[in-house]
């Protein structure tokens, strides 16, 4: 059986020492696998000569890229999201909105802006992934769901090789990432449930800055542990605080985003810290970097009137899709294996990866090739500097979003 | 396909002094010297009463990569205040002080560029510093690899590596990244800074690698002279931006030992301790050095005022100055054991002390530093002011009354402590030729561009004389691009992808061994995911044409 070496690309780490086994159409990770490419690369196994389908049923890709030229040139206000989706991608999905006049957001806009707004109201001091994994002498992990999230960050780059460093959890870990920390490293657990991490934050701010305040007890952590862990993070030589704003989902949870990133500019008044927001799953930050960089503004953006804007309220696509201000809706992906949000009453053309299954016929749905399974393509790691080549793993399979959109493009003229 | 453009006077300091007027010939995107015998010439252009000079070529300016679009991001509102509408060709943008990469081509070309470097290429981030050029339409483009803070080379220069492994390294990295040359930041000090070292002077020790500055810039000005890159090491010095690093500058000179280096963005190196404020110009005493130095050159980065942001790969010093920005909201980034990066706002204010000074030393230099072959016009865009200024300067250049009318109207006390009322030079057309063409050409190696002799790429730019500089170089009437029409009278006509220039010196590939081992054991990708090969860096610059310029190896 052949085995390939692979990227993977269903989460933000961009992992690129994977072995898959490749037999047929069937996909197995023998080395560097995580839950989420387990998943993804069995369903994605599992598909056997995906097609298109228009209302259901099944039709040839020319059939449907002219149901969908009538579909976008019927549209006066269409809207483009997912965007789960390779540089290459991106770039196709920009000269349609261009060409269309439409409205681009992300799936995953909302949790992305929770960092974003931070960024543009108070801007940050970052690390990446090496800086984090050879430099930190102590990491604050902030949030209970990046195990999940981001499966290897604990072998990659928080403990490889049983590196030792001062680790301080505010939410409590679960077990099995506990187990994988090295036996006998210096753990500070606060323990705190996730609606105590706005206070929690900035009460360590105040501490940090030495503000007279007297520590009480907070979302259940102690006094003396928040003292504790005010003087390791002042103690520590480069210091990293990690969070994944998908976990941060209440609201203003941007003002928690804004309590770390002053954390980490107060302490770097003195030593040396950092932020490590993790991030890049579902290419967000892909398709936020192109649309920024070919626009000059970020994402949700509307090119309508020939002209592009930003407004992270008003281009939203659940705000544009709530407000009754779209007809048309254009769904891609293709990493994710995310179905669009319902749209009653409003033709819908989908792109999707070759396993999804709709509950609802869309107008129109094509299936499209995985970045790093059935072509190969670009990605953005979640440190935001990174952009590595996913190698292509197998033959055969659905075509690259990029191809299916610069058809459409070329007939719609 | 022959073209003839006729009638213009041709400013063509690469071929001589001589202004004359005659007639060019355009062979398939080349010039060529006449039609052959019997040759049907296909189109001409009447250009009777124009001047006309090669595309111009800016050496230094933040086009792509990262930090740049961290900047775009940082201010949005800004990028929405200045929104470029869709045209017949062009597409919808913004050109805010950090403008997108669409209105960055769009505009360059209607300037008469043709050509456009990045000069901080962070080899961790140089895919997609590629793909941003890509998406920079109509220029060429080509970047320089940053080094001189990459851990594996400190790590080489601590342990006493031999000259040939660090050339090795050069080497590899200007393949590995496809990269034109070689720059340094603050050498060693954005790896000081991640080890909590505020400032370093170019003999003081980095606290962890017990190597100095001056190690570092000689080194790799040595690699980069032995591999025969053509473009010399391109050197932001120490102590960007901090009143008396006159001193610094002047020793980073000294570091390169009499090889070949370029100084970048001079302006923000070349501050003196003098007066109440402790702030003065030194431009006197960096450009009597550098005229005696005929192994340097320089690029100015002249402020301009209002608002604008800086992007430096100078972590140090952007934190230091972070306190300084305008808006007040900045990024700092230390970058994968091979970087860093500071992104910080910030608005020149002709009434500020600091600012107008500024505004004042980076014009002394330009008049007082006498080879235009050796001194580029740049504003380091964005971080002086947006390339969109250079008509203003080369007006403030070319036009001493109207330089004086600007002096009087900025703080007075600033123009008292400078001697720019006294300079008397004015800027020929020929002069500002050589600092936008021939020179910028000639020092990055690039045979064909910067000229309009046989065999140069058909880049050509035809202006309308004016009375008033900054109107002639705003609007050329028409801009040639490998022979294609792309602008007319400041409106882009036609879009096209512009090449990628790169060096590929030889060097020994054993190097590879060591590497991959550090890569194993510090990094969090793989070499090989590390490596752009010459297909993929054109898939991610959409460029036709990768344009691989000659090195001439100095060593056996
Ligand atoms: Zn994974
Ligand atoms: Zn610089
Ligand atoms: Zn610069």
């Amino acid at each position: 059986m052949p085995l390939r070496g692979a990227t993977c690309g269903f989460c933000g780490l961009l992992c690129d020492d994977l072995e898959v086994e490749v037999d047929g159409a069937a996909l197995r990770v023998v080395r560097g696998a995580c839950a989420r490419s387990e998943a993804a690369l069995a369903a994605l196994g599992a598909v056997v000569d995906p097609v298109p389908r228009i209302a259901g049923k099944p039709a040839s890709l020319d059939a449907a890229l002219a149901a969908t030229v009538e579909v976008l040139r019927a549209a006066r206000r269409p809207v483009i999201g997912g965007l789960d989706v390779d540089v290459a991608g991106m770039r196709s999905v920009l000269a349609l909105a261009r060409r269309i006049g439409a409205v681009v957001d992300h799936a995953g806009g909302s949790i992305k802006y929770r960092n974003l707004h931070v960024l543009q109201e108070f801007g940050g001091i970052t690390t990446t992934f090496a800086e984090a994994r050879n430099r930190a002498d102590l990491v604050l992990l902030v949030g209970d769901g990046w195990w999940r999230r981001f499966p290897r960050f604990v072998e990659r780059i928080l403990a490889p090789n049983g590196t030792e460093r001062r680790i301080v959890t505010l939410s409590a870990l679960d077990p099995a990432t506990r187990l994988t920390l090295p036996k006998d490293a210096d753990v500070l657990a606060l323990d705190a449930p996730l609606t105590g991490m706005p206070a929690v934050c900035s009460m360590l701010n105040a501490l940090v800055e030495e503000r007279p305040v007297k520590p009480a007890r907070l979302a259940g952590v102690t006094p003396q542990a928040l003292q504790r862990c005010a003087e390791w993070l002042r103690a520590a030589q480069y210091g990293v605080i990690v969070w994944s704003a998908a976990d941060l989902d209440w609201p203003h949870a941007e003002l928690t985003v804004q309590a770390i990133a002053r954390l980490v500019r107060t302490l770097n008044g003195t030593t040396r810290f950092a932020a490590l927001p993790l991030a890049g799953s579902d290419a967000d930050l892909t398709a936020n970097a192109v649309q920024t960089w070919q626009s000059g503004v970020p994402l949700p953006a509307s090119y309508a009137n020939r002209s592009v804007d930003f407004d992270p309220n008003r281009y939203a696509l659940r705000n544009v899709l709530a407000r009754g201000e779209a007809d048309a809706l254009l769904w891609v992906s293709s990493l994710s294996g995310a179905a669009p949000p319902p749209v009653p009453g409003m033709p819908c053309v989908v792109l999707t990866r070759a396993d999804v299954e709709l509950d609802t016929a869309a107008n129109v749905q094509i299936p499209v090739a995985t970045p790093g399974i059935d072509a190969a393509g670009h990605l953005l790691r979640g440190d935001k500097v990174i952009t590595l080549r996913l190698p292509r793993l197998r033959e055969g399979g659905p075509p690259a979003v990029s191809t299916v959109l610069d058809l459409l493009l070329a007939r719609l003229g | 396909m022959l073209t003839r453009l006729s009638g213009a006077r041709i400013v063509d300091p690469a071929h001589g002094t001589q202004q004359d007027v005659r007639d060019l010939y355009v062979r398939d995107g080349r010039m060529v010297d006449r039609p052959r015998d019997g040759e049907r010439i296909d189109r001409t252009w009447d250009a009777a009463g124009t001047i006309v000079m090669a595309g111009a070529i800016d050496l230094h300016t933040h086009i792509g990569g990262g930090k740049v679009n961290i900047a775009r991001g940082l201010l949005p509102e800004l990028g929405r205040q200045h929104s470029l509408a869709a045209t017949d060709v062009c597409g919808a943008c913004t050109i805010g002080p950090a403008p997108s990469t669409l209105a960055t081509g769009y505009r360059y070309a209607a300037m008469g560029y043709t050509a456009c470097f990045e000069p901080a290429m962070l080899p961790v981030n140089a895919r997609q510093a590629h793909m941003e050029m890509g998406d920079t339409p109509i220029v060429d483009k080509g970047a320089y690899a940053m080094l001189g803070n990459d851990d594996f080379l400190l790590r080489l220069l601590a342990d006493g590596a031999n000259r040939a492994e660090i050339r090795d390294y050069v080497a590899w990295t200007l393949h590995a990244t496809q990269a034109i040359g070689i720059k340094v930041v603050n050498a060693g000090g954005i790896s000081a800074f991640k080890f909590n070292q505020r400032s370093l002077d170019v003999d003081e020790a980095h606290v962890h690698y017990g190597i100095t500055p001056r190690t570092i810039l000689r080194e790799l000005a040595r690699a980069v002279h032995d591999l025969g890159v053509p473009h010399p090491l391109h050197v932001h010095s120490s102590n960007l931006g901090v009143p008396g690093n006159v001193d610094s500058t002047l020793a980073t000179i000294d570091a390169a030992e009499g090889l070949p280096i370029h100084l970048t963005h001079l302006q923000f190196h070349s501050y003196g301790t003098e007066g109440d404020r402790k702030f003065s110009s030194a431009a006197a005493r960096i450009a009597e050095k550098v005229n005696a130095s005929p192994n340097v050159s320089v690029d100015v980065g002249q402020i301009l005022f209002g608002q604008t942001v800086t992007a430096s790969g100078d972590s140090m010093l952007q934190c230091r100055n972070s306190r300084h920005g305008r808006p007040p909201k900045w990024v700092v980034m230390d970058i994968e054991c091979d970087a860093g990066c500071g992104v910080v706002p910030f608005r020149y204010r002709d009434r500020d002390f600091v600012n107008a000074l500024q505004w004042a030393i980076g014009l002394e230099l330009f008049l007082m530093i006498r080879d235009p072959w050796r001194v580029f016009l740049t504003t380091d865009h964005p971080n002086g002011g947006p390339f969109t200024s250079y008509p203003h300067l080369i007006k403030l250049l070319m036009d001493r009354s109207f330089r004086n009318g600007v002096l009087a109207s900025i703080n007075p006390e600033a123009a008292a402590m400078s001697a720019l009322g006294s300079l008397e030079r004015e800027y020929s057309l020929h002069e500002i030729a050589i600092m936008t063409r021939a020179a910028p050409a000639r020092i990055l190696g690039l045979e064909d561009q910067g000229h309009l002799g046989p065999g140069a790429a058909a880049n050509i730019v035809v202006y309308e004389p004016h009375p008033d500089p900054e109107v002639m170089f705003a609007t050329p009437r028409w801009v040639f691009k490998d022979g294609e029409l792309v602008a007319e009278r400041g409106e882009v006509k036609t879009v096209i992808c512009g090449a990628i220039h790169t060096v590929k010196p030889d060097f020994d590939r054993g190097i590879e061994r060591k590497l991959k081992g550090w890569f194993e054991q510090h990094h969090t990708q793989s070499l090989s995911s590390f490596k752009i090969d010459d297909e993929e860096v054109c898939e991610c610059g959409r460029a036709p044409r990768l344009a691989v310029h000659a090195c001439r190896a100095r060593t056996a």
